[in-house]
């Protein structure tokens, strides 16, 4: 599929430059990158990796984590529901298999997204990957719905938040960017929080709780009831909360929820983000990242814009 | 071709079996190339996001479905109609688009010179059919199918149905044990519906032969990145959820922890 990257540059020579952006202290290519978990190394058989801007890595946990029991999904009328709980191999045979190959295979920015049950725990995992070469980034998911007492439990409450990232952002020079939940009270606030804690950016947002019962059986769809609900049916949520935080930090927003194609990222480019995250669509689509930076550069060549000429530019 | 690939294709020629069951063929030698049996294919009725008009229309998720023949490029999907995505897919027609991303998964082991019992179940008929192609020169085989009725039993050496319309009279499992003892079964080869696996899991396994099974799973991706098709595997006391499309969809009957389903 090298040729549909090709077709891009060569429909939009200059479209280059227009897609530039800035997340942090990392220049991106495009404003595209994946959202953790719904993007490996297998899709880079199906299009050429520089159309993205950033690669983000699937959560990784210090210990190797089992996950939840299935069934996991449930794809729902409009968008899925998830229930992985956060399955992983743990950090050492992350950084012992998974990263070499990240090495070897990447010539795009490598975002490693980690979670941890305590501060103290984020912190040794991330002296540990400040030690690995190859990584341009962190993603610190504070934010996984399917899991009890891991991310999410720092995800809810700015006090916590604060000292946490303030305690990472300390200990690296790399890109910082914490990922925030949508199940939140105030999601500004905790936006503030992790502004203030030093970190470079913000990637929001994390799945919405779901659920889905056969309304025959009374049967839960996944095993474990209350999920993740992603794709479209999110999008509004994400889009409101993205706006909701670009009004209160300054620090760029790496946006997601529900963005399937090249009109979806501009929606989240005029409420405020630097750069956006296909999830869900990379199930439905495979080819969903080249399309959409194939669509968005040709829109901003006919426009005559540049992604920073319309980032949080909504009107009313 | 190590990993799978994404593949839009016309559909060669459908070929209907019943009301509820259908064929679609399409042509490919190099991905044809790459299958093996056991082996699946996400598919999908070809949705197209690229045409700005539509850019609401949101497609669905693919759909898992095993290789039901390989030979020479001509792939073959055999198809049941259950639900929303079957149903889009039992509206093609030849000519019309499908997209496809695979083959996927590990596929059986193959053997030679062994007795060999496969056994299936409604719509796990099909990748037994391109399993027994590439087993029948080099072995004894004798394939049991079992379906709730008529319409759901296709070509095999024994015919079980559960209203009895058709074959013998009840569930495909009963008849198992007798002919793996009086044929004398090296391996058995099976793929149906969670419960009929687990079943039979239970007999072959007290009878101590060898057991390979195709498992389905709800499945997002198909290439193994989000980790929803995952079941439990090993031993009673050292499990791990694998997943269904990367390190399966075969796996030995007795490491499916049947009783954390």
């Amino acid at each position: 599929m090298g040729a549909v990257l090709s077709d891009i540059w060569k429909k939009t020579p200059n479209a280059s430059d227009l897609l530039k952006t800035r997340l942090g202290k990392l220049e991106l290519k495009t404003p595209l990158t994946v959202a953790s978990g719904t993007f490996d190394l297998e899709n880079l058989e199906f299009f050429d990796e520089a159309c993205l801007g950033a690669f983000v890595c699937k959560t990784i946990t210090r210990d190797p984590k089992k996950g939840n029991p299935p069934p996991r999904l449930y794809e729902t009328e409009a968008g899925l529901i998830n229930s992985i709980g956060l399955q992983n191999p743990g950090l050492d045979i992350f950084i012992n298999e998974k990263l070499p190959q990240y090495r070897e295979r990447l010539h795009v920015p490598l975002i490693v997204s980690f979670s941890g049950s305590s501060i103290g725990e984020f912190e040794s995992m991330l002296v540990q990957l400040e030690s690995c070469s190859g990584i341009s980034g962190y993603e610190i998911n504070i934010s996984c719905p399917n899991v009890e007492n891991e991310g999410i439990a720092f995800g809810v409450c700015p006090d916590v938040v604060y000292d946490l990232v303030s305690r990472l952002s300390s200990q690296t020079n790399r890109e910082l960017c914490v990922k925030l939940s949508p199940n939140v009270t105030d999601i500004s606030q905790i936006a503030q929080a992790v502004e203030s804690g030093g970190a470079d950016s913000l990637a929001l947002i994390n799945s919405v709780w779901g659920m889905a019962i056969d309304y025959q059986s009374g049967k839960s769809q996944v095993k474990k009831g209350i999920a993740g609900y992603t794709g479209i049916g999110i999008k509004p949520i994400a889009l409101a909360l993205t706006y909701k935080a670009a009004q209160k930090v300054d620090i760029p927003i790496l946006a997601m929820g529900g963005i399937y194609n090249w009109q979806d990222a501009l929606e989240f480019i005029w409420a405020g983000a630097s750069a956006v995250a296909l999830g869900t669509a990379n199930f439905v689509n495979p080819l969903a990242a080249p399309e959409l930076i194939m669509g968005l550069g040709e829109y901003l060549l006919q426009t005559d814009q540049k992604i920073s000429d319309i980032i949080g530019k909504v009107s009313f | 071709m190590n990993n799978p690939q994404y593949r839009q294709r016309a559909i060669q020629y459908r070929e209907e079996l019943s009301d509820d069951y259908f064929i679609l063929w399409i042509w490919d030698e190099a991905l044809g190339a790459a299958g093996r049996p056991g082996q699946f294919y996400e598919i999908r009725a070809l949705a197209s996001l690229k045409n700005a008009d539509n850019v609401n229309k949101i497609p669905k998720l693919f759909k898992p479905v095993s290789i039901y023949d390989n030979q020479g490029g001509r792939i073959g999907f055999m198809i049941k109609r259950v639900g929303e995505g079957t149903n889009a897919l039992s509206k093609l027609r030849t000519g019309d688009m499908l997209e496809l991303i695979g083959p996927a998964g590990n596929g059986f082991p193959i053997y030679r010179g062994k007795r060999i019992l496969l056994l299936s179940g409604g719509i796990g008929y099909p990748p037994l059919w391109y399993l027994q192609k590439e087993l029948i020169n080099h072995n004894q085989v004798y394939w049991m199918h079992g379906g709730a009725r008529q319409g759901d039993v296709f070509p095999c050496d024994e015919i079980w149905t559960e209203d009895g319309s058709i074959g013998k009279t009840g569930r495909v499992c009963d008849g198992v044990a007798e002919i793996i003892q009086k044929s004398e079964i090296d391996i058995v080869y099976s793929c149906g519906p969670l419960p009929m696996l687990s079943a039979a899991s239970k007999i072959i396994s007290d009878l101590g032969v060898e057991h390979y099974t195709s498992l389905e799973a709800y499945m997002a991706c198909g290439i193994g990145v989000c980790h929803g098709c995952a079941v439990p595997i090993g031993t009673k006391d050292n499990w791990d959820y694998l997943r269904v499309c990367k390190e399966g969809p075969v796996f030995r009957a007795e490491e499916v922890r049947w009783e954390l389903f």
